[in-house]
């Protein structure tokens, strides 16, 4: 270590020999200022950022008090006390529906399995039609009483409403200052006891209803026909089965009817849980209005689901192809090629699939050699797959461009060794290529899942715009019905929906949540990238 | 025997070959799959568009269809013959011959006329988009790549353009319709969907400009910087005039994103019908504060809310080939001018 030489600070500043006077502004020179200029654009992206978050909030979360609002109305209003009863009833519907089905069932097996003409096999079923006719009128009285109680209900619900609409009539006159004028307009505090005691007094008149009416549906399955083949007694028998447990749920009902209390507050977490797992969205319906994300949601999932199957192994392969075995030339054409087809607007896919997929699609299920295939044939043009297929052409171009450049960044001394060592092609690109840049593909599979996530016109176009969650049961054939989506109800409904309603915040909190999961999506992507990335060296 | 190999290392016929060539040519499956769908699209609206906008005598372009506005068309049975007529034709046809006025007609909105005041529209939204976001963006890269210092504040903006880019369009519309549309009091405007579709491709024209930025050597600042120029002159003169064609052709992509989005102008910028084409305003002020129909807008309507059959085909295929085309052709333009930008500058 040398000693440190010790600089002599000059006593004054001695002055150079070419001094140059700057032009200061707030202490600022030229440069800082543009420098700072600069740096101000910068920021821009993240104030758009939080714009976006802040705007969002702002419409969005009136929403929760909003909802809780309209909860409670539904609860002290009564329209809960009458659900409980319109559950037990569409439950009936449901058992219903069943015996109809099983009556169709029994027709086919009779016309073809026992080749009876079409008078005779209905003949045949007189008496299954009989006691289909009593099953299905056990309910009446249930139902009878049911529909006088909607209408109290309703009745109460509107006075509440009407009420409401003249307490903001009178804060906008006093607003104005027009104290007479707002003095005028007469309020009626709804007094929701009072209107509730007749609804109420129905309680005993419904234990009755429900009693012969549980002996009546008790009664009828006696008078059970045998079906003719031993599948459809099987059917009957669960028919039996399942109208037993329906019996023997009917007293719980009663006594949700009887502990049933108005006046229970509805808990903040409830409406919340009631937007994010709600079941149903209805609006603008004359009962009660429901905001449940989940049938948007499972919408928008299945889409992308069916549009990441077909997408992945196109896109990863076409990746592995170009980058890996293409020859040059063909390189040198196809990546410009599949970086086109990214350049084709949404909507005109959304077009393509109204005006041909979506039939061509339909077409190819009604051939009968393609019968094996999980749901086809089917009769909605526009559904899941419709719009999943077109999906996946979205998402190719970008999950190919992102494959391709993990692809490229393996370094060249890793295929080198693999081919030193005597591996083939086949076995360079699956054990060292991939696994190398498995990383990456995994992050452009994320980022092609946030494209199609947030695609809007295709769903809008071509998913079907049916607002119900999918029926699960019979497995695959999922994809052949319709749906509607988050991205597509915002562009549906925005337009129409009157701003600061419930409706509107609501469709604030949809674009929440789609902004939410892509930015986890997002996150996701980089992080994986990140964490997983082989050094190169 | 067969013929001797020519030499020993010369690769023999096998199992793990055939299967090797076997799994190629699955992947060579999926690339031509993938360009023959996108062919498909392509082919399918080129061919079935061209009859709306080419005609088969001179000038060989319909112009009607460029030069007019959407109508609404009639088809009807007069004397005998069948007639196809718009709007405006139909009634002066109907003064001309007033027994034609009590005839039945079928009526499809939007299926005659053209498409004029749509192609305005985008004309005018990408315009103003792009300038807005070039100015944003241009400025955003310079301060990035030559400015700062890698820091906290520059790992958040560059998270914030990436998590941008991420962003679903429709909530890019949401976003504008709560701000411009509703705080700002701008109504349905053109001012509102510019700075909705400028924030949108943001993150792509900041990308694509600090690349180009980024292609400038070192030297060129460096011997800037040390003949005694200011950062600002460096930059000025000897940075950005290098990475200028980069910067635009790069963001031609950014127009094509621009003009293609429909979801980020459905409630901020786009009619559904206007009657008065955009430079039909009393003050000057009002024009930023009009909306104006878009073509992406216009597909959307004539393909959602109008039924399908031979009479609306022609305008919605019509439609749509203008608009791929014009989508196509600057994609196109972009990936040509990016490739043989590439080759010709080389430091």
């Amino acid at each position: 270590m040398s000693e440190p030489t010790t600089i002599a600070a000059p006593a004054a500043p001695a002055g150079f020999a070419i001094q140059k006077k700057r032009l200061r502004l707030l202490g600022l020179t030229v440069d800082d200022t543009i420098k700072a200029f600069f740096g101000g654009n910068a920021v821009v992206a993240i104030v758009v950022l939080t714009l976006i978050t802040f705007f969002l909030m702002q419409e969005g979360l009136g929403f929760f008090a909003q909802n809780r609002q309209s909860l409670q109305v539904y609860r002290q209003a009564g329209l809960e006390y009458v659900d409980f009863i319109r559950t037990e009833v569409d439950d009936h519907t449901a058992l219903t529906r069943y015996l109809s089905d099983l009556r169709l069932r029994q027709l086919t097996a009779l016309t073809e399995g026992r080749k009876l003409s079409l008078d005779e096999a209905n003949a045949a079923l007189a008496n299954f039609d009989k006691f289909s006719d009593t099953f299905s009128s056990t309910v009446d009285p249930v139902r009878s009483l049911l529909s006088d109680l909607t209408e109290q209900a309703t009745a109460i619900k509107t006075k509440f409403i009407v009420t409401g609409d003249k307490k903001e009539e009178r804060a906008q006159l006093l607003a104005e200052g027009k104290t007479a004028e707002a003095a005028a307009v007469k309020i009626e505090e709804t007094d929701f006891a009072a209107e509730l005691k007749p609804l109420l007094a129905t309680l005993p008149a419904f234990k009755e209803a429900n009693r012969e009416f549980s002996r009546a549906l008790t009664a009828s399955l006696e008078g059970a026909p045998v079906p003719p083949t031993p599948e459809l007694v099987a059917r009957m028998e669960r028919l039996k089965q399942l109208t037993r447990d329906y019996l023997a749920r009917l007293p719980s009902v009663e006594r949700s009817l009887e502990t049933w209390d108005y006046t229970l507050p509805i808990p903040a977490w409830k409406t919340v849980s009631s937007f994010v797992f709600g079941r149903q969205w209805l609006t603008a319906s004359f009962w009660q209005d429901w905001y449940g994300v989940i049938p948007l949601f499972i919408g928008s999932l299945m889409v992308s689901i069916v549009a990441l199957t077909l997408a992945v192994p196109l896109g990863v392969g076409a990746a592995i192809y170009i980058n890996q075995i293409a020859s040059l030339r063909e390189q040198r054409v196809i990546k410009p090629c599949i970086e086109f087809i990214s350049a084709i607007p949404s909507v005109v896919l959304g077009f393509f699939g109204i005006a041909v997929l979506g039939q061509a699609l339909r077409a190819l299920s009604q051939f009968s050699w393609l019968s094996w295939v999980p749901g086809f044939p089917y009769s909605e043009r526009l559904n899941i797959l419709t719009a999943g297929c077109l999906l996946a052409l979205i998402a190719v171009p970008t999950i190919f461009t992102l494959a391709e450049d993990a692809l490229n960044n393996v370094p060249r001394a890793l295929k080198e060794a693999s081919f030193a060592l005597g591996a083939s092609r086949l076995q360079t690109i699956v054990r060292i290529i991939v696994p190398a840049s498995l990383s990456g593909i995994i992050s452009a599979v994320l980022l092609g899942l946030g494209r199609v996530v947030g695609e809007t016109m295709v769903v809008l176009l071509c998913a079907g715009n049916r607002i119900a969650i999918p029926d699960f049961t019979d497995g695959l054939s999922v994809v052949t019905q319709p749906v509607h989506t988050m991205t597509g109800i915002i562009a549906q409904e925005m337009g129409e929906v009157v701003r600061g309603s419930i409706h509107y915040r609501a469709l604030f909190v949809v674009g929440l949540v789609l902004f939410v999961l892509s930015l986890i999506i997002n996150y996701a992507a980089q992080k994986i990238v990140r964490k997983y990335r082989i050094s190169i060296g | 025997m067969s013929a001797p190999a020519a030499h020993l290392f010369q690769s023999q016929p096998n199992a793990a070959r055939r299967s090797e060539r076997a799994t190629f040519w699955v992947f060579r499956a999926a690339t031509y799959l993938v360009l023959a769908c996108g062919l498909g699209v392509f082919g399918t609206i080129f061919f079935k568009g061209a009859g709306t906008v080419f005609k088969a005598e001179a000038p060989f372009i319909n112009t009607t269809f460029f030069t007019e506005a959407p109508e609404s068309l009639y088809i009807f049975e007069f004397e005998g013959k069948k007639h196809e007529m718009g709007d405006r034709e139909f009634r002066a046809f109907k003064e001309k011959y007033p027994a034609a006025a009590k005839v039945k007609s079928e009526s499809y909105v939007y299926s005659a006329g053209g498409i004029f005041p749509c192609i305005v529209g985008t004309v005018l939204l990408v315009i103003g988009s792009m300038t807005i976001a070039l100015v944003l963006g241009v400025c955003a890269a310079i301060y990035l790549n030559e400015y700062a210092r890698d820091g906290m504040f520059i790992r958040f903006v560059r998270l914030a353009i990436l998590n941008l880019a991420g962003v679903p369009s429709i909530v890019f519309g949401l976003f504008g319709f709560g701000m411009f549309v509703i705080s700002f009091g701008w109504h349905v405007s053109l001012l509102a969907g510019w700075f909705t579709l400028a924030f949108m491709v943001l993150p792509v024209v900041i990308t694509a400009s600090e690349e180009s930025l980024k292609a400038v050597p070192k030297g060129f600042r460096e011997g800037s910087l040390a003949l005694g120029a200011t950062k600002w002159q460096t930059i000025r003169l000897n940075v950005v005039p290098y990475a200028l064609p980069g910067i635009l052709t790069s963001s031609i992509l950014g127009i094509a994103r621009v003009a293609g989005e429909t979801a980020p102008i459905m409630f901020t910028a786009a009619y559904v019908v206007r009657d008065k084409l955009p430079w039909d305003v009393d003050k000057a002020g009002d024009f930023f504060l009009q909306g104006v129909m878009a073509l992406p807008y216009h597909i959307y309507v004539v393909s959602s809310k109008i039924p399908q059959n031979e009479y609306t085909e022609r305008v919605q295929y019509g439609t749509a080939f203008v608009f791929l085309l014009v989508v196509a052709l600057i994609a196109a333009s972009s990936i040509i001018l990016r490739n043989k930008l590439r080759s010709r500058y080389k430091w």
